[in-house]
């Protein structure tokens, strides 16, 4: 369960401070799948990373799991976001100089994960986790393009190399920026099924997006503008 | 554990960005193989410095204080003698700075119808060794045996004699234990023999007509260790007269201060340059990195993981890069080392194996630390910023 309470978050520039969220309240429950629509700078971004333990509010509170995200330690804040969420972003920040597996082992953390890949109590040694990453790879349809950088993938191989990074680690949450904003209607049609599934399989998928496409598949949709929730669906 | 390790992160980020891997190691050799070719060269130096004193002879002389300076500056032997124990009594005073002495007895004398100097040599001293220092110094002067002659070029050569002839001295019998070369100075008129054969045949049992030293004195600018000599000297020989060949010590001074010198104006600057050199690498290579940075950042990689992603890429830089360094800098100075240094072919230059070690713990520490900075500031980027910037 995910529970937002008054967040405010204001950035500080040269130009003046610039209000991203303005006290929004949101609870999400276990299991769900929303979509936070909205125009570029509506906040939507910032809602995302706020929840994703990685930007912490001006003011207001962030739980997760019943556990206050940013009353932890920024070393147990790291801890609780590699076991618990993962991500998926428009641009894939796949690291360049690594294969495509290596991308997916990049995600690997020993305690505590839940589904994907092998957990500590696996035993945790070098070949069951490579064993994982390439049973995701080959759910993902990239079984042939594992030992392939980055670049010498299609935007929709690595969007979907993305996702298995994101999987890898067993989370409860994926989190996702626009996750079809680069992708074809197609791809992006596979990225929304994978994520789906991840849904049904039990996890809360949250996906930050401006197009309509996401919603086919959501719980929920939530319309954000000036940093405030609009509407509710 | 981590899927990855940071040694498999480190290398193949260094075979994703050459350039910035290969530039980084530049910098390091640079500033490695400059250290490494001045001290080596440097370390020549030194040892050519002690071979010009063994070819340049003694600078310091102590005579009998009645002798004539006059006559002993014309022709190099004194007219009065001193006792020989005075020579003992300087070499057993711990305060008396000294590098090598010899004690001579000198006189010009006729033989087989030749004017000649007979030179009794006395085995020299040399200060003792701290514990430990290594081999004791290697005399300046020949060690005669007694009953053992040293001819000179133009004696031996004008009366025809040859290595294992017996001659008489004044009545008392030589093998002639070596011919040497044309001087073409004194030299070739000087037979030299040991110091008790000197004083047997001179009939002046228990005297020497000087003592030379090698003084280890250094020569700062308001340093006059002539008056500290002569002061030490002083007090411990009443009977004698100390004084300096000026143009020696300052030459030997000046060829070490030369070296000091040299050293101490390139190498801060070299050091610094190549530590701004890496530094503004590294912080490039963050700059480059911010969305891996930030994506590690996200996955849940802590700020010590994070910092030693470049801090080992640095060290691995620094410690390749002084084995390199070493490499090349003992090639420079081997090159470029006698032309700098003035170094005769005679000094050869040696690869001095203890910078290497000592290189290679310092480099990849200076390495390191040039890149502190940006690993600090890789440590502090908001995965939040840098993930947002698309």
């Amino acid at each position: 369960m995910v529970e937002l309470k008054n967040i405010t978050k204001t950035y500080r520039t040269r130009r003046g401070d610039v209000q991203a969220l303005r006290d929004v309240n949101l609870r999400i429950e276990k299991g769900e799948f929303v979509v936070l629509c909205g125009p570029s700078g509506s906040g939507k971004t910032t809602l995302l990373m706020t929840v994703a333990a990685m930007l912490r509010p001006t003011a207001g509170s962030v739980c997760v799991e019943q556990r206050d995200l940013y009353a932890m330690s920024i070393r147990d804040r790291a801890k609780f976001r590699a076991r618990n969420i993962g991500f998926v972003f428009q641009m894939f920040h796949l690291v360049p100089y690594l294969n495509i597996v290596e991308n997916v082992l990049l995600a690997r953390h020993s305690p505590g994960g839940l589904a994907g890949g092998p957990s500590a109590a696996d035993g945790g040694t070098e070949a069951p986790k490579e064993q994982g990453a390439e049973e995701l790879l080959r759910r993902f349809g990239l079984a042939e393009r594992a030992s392939h950088k980055p670049a010498e993938l299609s935007a929709g191989e690595k969007q979907r190399a993305a996702m298995a990074r994101a999987l890898f680690n067993r989370p409860r949450i994926i989190l996702a920026d626009e996750p079809t904003g680069n992708l074809d209607p197609a791809n992006a049609e596979s990225v929304l099924g994978h994520l789906s599934e991840f849904h049904r399989d039990g996890g809360t998928v949250i996906v930050a997006t401006h197009g309509p496409a996401a919603g086919r598949f959501a719980d929920r949709v939530i319309y954000l503008r000036n940093g405030g929730i609009e509407k509710a669906g | 554990m981590w899927g990855m390790s940071i040694v498999s992160l480190i290398l193949k980020e260094i075979c994703h960005r050459k350039v910035n891997f290969v530039l980084g190691l530049l910098a390091v050799m640079t500033a490695v193989a400059l250290f490494i070719g001045f001290f080596t060269a440097g370390a020549a130096s030194e040892r050519e410095t002690a071979r010009l004193m063994l070819s340049m002879g003694y600078n310091m002389h102590i005579i009998a204080k009645d002798a004539d300076m006059g006559q002993f500056l014309m022709t190099g032997i004194a007219d009065r003698t001193m006792p020989e124990q005075y020579l003992t009594k300087l070499a057993s005073q711990k305060t008396i700075s000294y590098n090598h002495l010899l004690a001579t007895l000198q006189k010009r004398i006729s033989w087989q119808g030749l004017d000649v100097i007979l030179t009794g040599l006395a085995p020299e001293v040399s200060p003792p060794e701290p514990q430990g220092a290594g081999s004791k110094k290697p005399p300046m002067s020949f060690e005669i045996k007694p009953g053992s002659l040293y001819l000179g070029y133009r004696i031996w050569n004008t009366l025809g004699l040859n290595q294992g002839d017996r001659v008489d001295i004044k009545g008392k019998t030589f093998s002639i234990a070596r011919r040497l070369a044309e001087s073409g100075g004194v030299d070739d008129v000087r037979i030299q023999c040991h110091l008790r054969d000197a004083q047997e045949i001179l009939e002046l049992p228990g005297q020497i007509s000087e003592i030379r030293a090698v003084d280890c004195l250094c020569f700062g600018e308001t340093d006059d260790p002539v008056a500290l000599l002569r002061k030490e000297i002083g007090s411990l020989l009443p009977d004698a007269q100390v004084f300096q060949t000026k143009a020696i010590a300052e030459a030997r001074a000046a060829q070490r201060q030369m070296v000091r010198n040299l050293f101490a104006v390139i190498m801060p600057f070299t050091v610094i340059a190549c530590g701004v050199w890496v530094g503004v690498l590294a912080i490039m290579n963050v700059r480059d990195r911010q969305q891996e940075i930030g994506i590690m950042r996200a996955l849940g990689h802590g700020s010590g993981r994070i910092a030693l992603l470049f801090l080992g890429k640095a060290a691995l830089i620094g410690l390749l890069g002084a084995a390199l360094g070493f490499l090349l800098g003992t090639a420079l100075a081997q090159y470029f080392g006698p032309g700098i240094f003035k170094l005769t072919a005679k000094i050869m230059i040696k690869p001095e194996l203890a910078l290497l070690i000592i290189s290679l713990i310092f480099a990849p520490v200076f390495a390191a630390v040039s890149s502190f900075i940006p690993a600090m500031i890789a440590v502090a980027y908001d995965p939040a910023v840098t993930l947002r910037e698309e």
